[in-house]
């Protein structure tokens, strides 16, 4: 369901109305979507979803509650309002509490298409029918889901603040696999705007590498120079700049940039001179919401500058304790790239793998931000310039703090999308890495 | 805990929401008659579109999450999500279509939009979905439950994860983090085949992680709680020691910065049912989905190495190795009167999916059975939320334990050189179930026979098949545990489950065991 910005604000006003808390937030969030799913060339679960969520917090003094809830009736809201500030009565004092913001100044809303909120079923089911049909042609096993959604999300507080943003989203991923299971091959990406994704284009990528990475060479496990397409490298960034990028994590001694003797590692060299990560919420590749934590504005901010840790994630509380300018999450993430084409990167390889992308990511070390998955549906091995075979798949065992320090090349920075990324919008480049940790061969394909 | 594929299993959520006034008064408002006048008008609205089958599933998920660290509480949050969704088959193709609003009238442009849905998708139908012949119940079924969660005092929660807490400092934890979900999961299910069912069942999920620091070498330490999530009250809350264990992981945890780290090496290995059942989990129970072995969940969560040829034939482990699926286990996460699709779970006591070594059956939601040549579902759908498409999930599939006399000392005693390990650390599987690393969250050495220190920088690579039948000891039915996941992904869009796996302590021979440290990231 979805709110225009004056009715996400009546409603806010309303339930505000309600309020007999000392203060109060209030928080909308709401989607209508549409998606067609296939496997074996053909339509599967088809549906079109719609969902609301309310969600009233609050605050008596250091005391807060929250209750969530989905009906819009006037005796729901009236429940909703008073189960917060009952369970706000009954919770002990946090000495952490910050108080609601006041109004704050937001940039313009960029990730809305007006073109993919009109898209149809029909349309959908239009868009990737020939490239069914002709995964059926060549004999190949198409799966795969094109989903399309608008979504709003609203924060108002009792001290003056409504910030309301509005976004489409687009998300196409394709399998195409040979019928005797030696090859697969995958495409996939995000974008708010329907009219710009190239459905046939993924289609054809996904068939070309599914049939050239028929019965691949099984390679023995090691450190190989890799050529990370962007869906990888995503995955690797956006688990990196997530959770991990945390400055009272860091400064309270338990995560990657605790520095030895206590405090963090900010304004230190940490990675490749080469690297460069930003999230810029009206960047126009990958344009992101327009606020944050506690309605803070989303602003530009820039992670890491020519290898040097710049920010940390950090709420407002540890801000004010440790005397430092509260840093927002990140509601989109840009890599900088290069201007390396991959076929260059091939070239200047004498022995090395071209990789599709990941799957099933996990951390298996916080310390160093050791990462184990494996790779997917296209690996490629590289010989003296050239892809000469296609190759197994395998496990790495790989910190992107260790990949950040042996980067050798960069293609441009693309819109990118990875099944286990933090879902916000990314865009970052192809990457030419050395020394990168492959510890057993899969024999899955 | 994304990606289990599980398809993956995923990193807690937050859940959101509202306490019991609020609950109540919606409540009323979704009583039995209005419920049945809200399936009559989708079920007769989708027989006139054309539909040659439908459900409609009307659902009411009430949630309460409390967070605490250290001595303060972060988050208290209550919850109540209501929606419904209507299922169409229309000449063989599926759609769907969901709301928030239960009124009379979104039903009826809801039902309308699902069949919408299916003839836009229709062009994309090589082949038709066909269902087998299902029966039609009319029944309630209510999980059993000694405690209500939602009826314990808030504050009486609260002041239980700051004891936790407590304990842990005390005992000297830097940190520590102690969280309750409960979620209390109502669905009423109505099909075009007369089926008319309400369920109601109840979780309750602890969480605990105690963290040290070592401020000179910059060394830090976590040591997670091994209680695990369950379909049960909050009477197994009050029954698990959360204080003793809070005190030994800080005591633990600080040992570990202290820990022999592992030699590279093949070593036996002793699972201690806290670890086996996620492995269960990743090796067992998502390779026999049989959605999976045709193909449809290729794009994501994978396929898998059991394809339907090896049914009845694949040697998938030891002869000790008899696993076996459960919707009707006490505790289980994924225990239900009825599955998603409607098919009973009343009086079914399961089915083996693994017997004496052999792979022989696999999970199945409707319309699946009948393209391997078998002839029913046997119970395995599951909708994540009002929202979502009943897709093929997994039952509590659980290894049983030795019919003789086997204590964890006896697995032990028969090891020369081995590594004892409790709890999970991180997990990770191939997108066909071959290839899989764990890691732990305590590993002890095993030196002839008898427990030793504790390592550090453990984790252990193996192949499905080659390590079940590696497998030559497990213990018996006193040192059985039921562990389990809240929230098993898979599908597009994904949906997470929860599901318990039962498991008794299991030796491994010859296992290849990593060292897990990066010297070059400091």
């Amino acid at each position: 369901m979805i709110l225009s910005e004056a009715d996400a604000q009546d409603l806010t006003k309303k339930i505000l109305a309600l309020s007999q808390a000392e203060s109060c937030a209030v928080s909308l969030s709401g989607g209508e979507n549409r998606h067609i799913r296939f496997a074996q060339n053909m339509a599967t679960t088809n549906g079109a979803p719609g969902s609301i969520s309310i969600t009233v917090e609050s605050h008596y003094g250091k005391r807060s509650g929250s209750a969530n809830g989905s009906d819009l009736t006037d005796d729901a809201l009236a429940a909703l309002v008073a189960s917060s500030e009952n369970t706000a009565k009954l919770a002990p004092e946090n000495p952490e509490f910050m108080p609601p913001l006041g109004p704050q100044k937001y940039g313009t809303v960029a990730g809305f298409s007006p073109v993919t909120q009109a898209t149809t079923s029909n349309q959908l089911a239009s868009a990737i029918q020939p490239v069914l049909q002709q995964a059926q042609a060549k004999n190949l096993q198409a799966s795969g889901f094109l989903d399309i959604g608008t979504s709003f999300s609203s924060f108002g507080t009792s001290k003056g603040l409504f910030v309301y943003d509005q976004e489409t989203g687009v998300l196409h991923t394709i399998s195409a696999r040979t019928p005797d299971g030696t090859g697969s091959g995958w495409a996939g990406t995000t974008h708010y705007d329907f009219s710009k994704l190239d459905i046939a284009g993924m289609g054809g990528v996904a068939m070309d590498k599914a049939v050239r990475s028929q019965k691949p060479v099984k390679l023995e496990p090691g450190k190989y120079t890799v050529i990370l397409e962007p869906s990888a490298v995503s995955d690797l960034i956006g688990i990196l700049v997530g959770e991990e990028f945390d400055q009272r994590s860091a400064d309270e001694g338990r995560n990657f940039a605790t520095k030895k003797g206590g405090g963090s590692r900010l304004g230190e060299t940490m990675f490749s001179k080469s690297v460069t990560i930003f999230s810029d919420p009206a960047d126009a590749v990958v344009p992101g919401g327009i606020y944050s934590d506690d309605g803070q504005p989303a602003v530009r901010t820039t992670w890491i500058e020519n290898g040097v840790l710049k920010n940390l994630q950090c709420g407002r509380y540890w801000a004010q304790k440790s005397g430092r300018a509260p840093v927002p999450g990140p509601t989109t993430l840009t890599m900088i790239g290069g201007t390396t084409s991959t076929a260059d990167m091939i070239k200047q390889t004498k022995k090395g793998l071209l990789i599709t992308r990941f799957w099933y990511i996990r951390e298996v070390d916080p310390q160093t931000v050791l990462l184990t998955g494996l790779t997917r549906d296209g690996v490629f091995l590289i010989e003296n310039g050239e892809i000469t075979r296609p190759a197994c798949n395998f496990r790495f065992n790989e910190s992107p703090v260790a990949m950040l320090n042996k980067v050798v090349a960069l293609g441009p920075s693309v819109r990118a999308y990875g099944e286990e990324s933090i879902g916000i919008p990314i865009s970052v480049p192809t990457m030419l890495v050395d020394e990168f940790t492959l510890s057993s061969v899969s024999d899955a394909v | 805990m994304g990606g289990c594929a599980c398809a993956t299993l995923i990193p807690s959520t937050l859940f959101l929401g509202m306490r019991n006034a609020a609950a109540i008064e919606i409540a009323e408002k979704l009583d039995l008659p209005g419920k049945m006048r809200l399936a009559d008008i989708a079920l007769g609205a989708a027989k006139t579109m054309g539909a040659s089958y439908a459900d409609f599933r009307l659902c009411r998920y009430q949630t309460e999450y409390i967070q605490t660290k250290e001595h303060r509480l972060e988050t208290s949050a209550t919850g109540m999500s209501v929606g419904f969704a209507v299922r169409v088959l229309l000449d063989g193709t599926w759609g769907y279509a969901s709301s928030p609003l239960a009124t009379d009238d979104e039903v009826k442009r809801a039902t309308a939009n699902a069949i919408a849905v299916a003839k836009a998708s229709q062009p994309l139908q090589l082949r038709k979905f066909e269902l087998e012949d299902l029966t039609s119940y009319q029944d309630r079924w209510d999980m059993p439950m000694k405690a209500d969660p939602f009826l314990v005092p808030v504050n009486e929660k609260i002041d239980k994860l700051l004891s936790i807490n407590e304990a842990a400092l005390k005992a000297g934890a830097n940190y520590a983090n102690a969280t309750f979900t409960f979620v209390r999961e109502e669905k009423f299910f109505a099909s075009s085949v007369g089926s008319r069912i309400e369920q109601t069942r109840v979780r309750s999920m602890p969480e605990t992680e105690v963290t040290v620091i070592d401020k000179v070498t910059g060394k830090f330490a976590s040591r997670a709680g091994l209680a695990a999530p369950r379909g049960s009250g909050y009477d197994y809350i009050q029954g698990y020691d959360f204080l003793g264990e809070a005190a030994k992981a800080a005591e633990q945890a600080r040992e570990k910065l202290k820990a022999k780290p592992i030699e590279p090496d093949k070593y036996d290995l002793v699972l201690d049912p806290t670890h086996l059942w996620l492995t269960i989990h990743e090796s067992v129970g998502h390779p026999t989905e049989l959605d999976r072995a045709l193909g449809w969940e290729a794009n994501f969560a994978g396929t898998t190495f059991c394809t339907p040829d090896k049914l009845g034939k694949l040697k998938y482990g030891s002869e000790l190795m008899n696993i076996v699926a459960d919707r009707s286990q006490e505790g289980g996460l994924s225990t239900v009167g009825y599955d998603d699709d409607g098919v009973s779970w009343i009086g079914n006591d399961g089915f083996p999916i693994i017997q004496d070594g052999i792979f022989v059956n696999y999970q199945m939601a409707i319309g699946q059975a009948q393209l391997i040549g078998k002839k029913t579902s046997n119970g395995c759908a599951f909708a994540d939320n009002w929202d979502a498409f009943p897709i093929q999930r997994m039952p509590n599939v659980s290894l049983q334990p030795n019919p003789k006399t086997c204590s964890l000392e006896d697995l032990i005693s028969d090891v020369k050189r081995g590594i004892y390990i409790m709890g999970n650390g991180s997990w990770s599987i191939d997108q066909q179930r071959h290839n899989f690393q764990f890691g732990g969250q305590l590993f002890y050495e095993i030196k002839n026979g008898k427990l030793g220190g504790m390592l550090r920088d453990v984790a252990y690579q193996g192949s499905t098949v080659e390590f079940w039948n590696s497998m030559d000891g497990i213990g018996d039915k006193s040192t059985y545990f039921l562990g389990g996941a809240p929230n098993c992904g898979k599908g597009q869009p994904e949906q997470t489950a929860p599901v318990s796996h039962g498991a008794v302590p299991g030796r491994f021979r010859q296992i290849t065991v990593l060292n897990t440290e990066r010297k070059d990231v400091t």
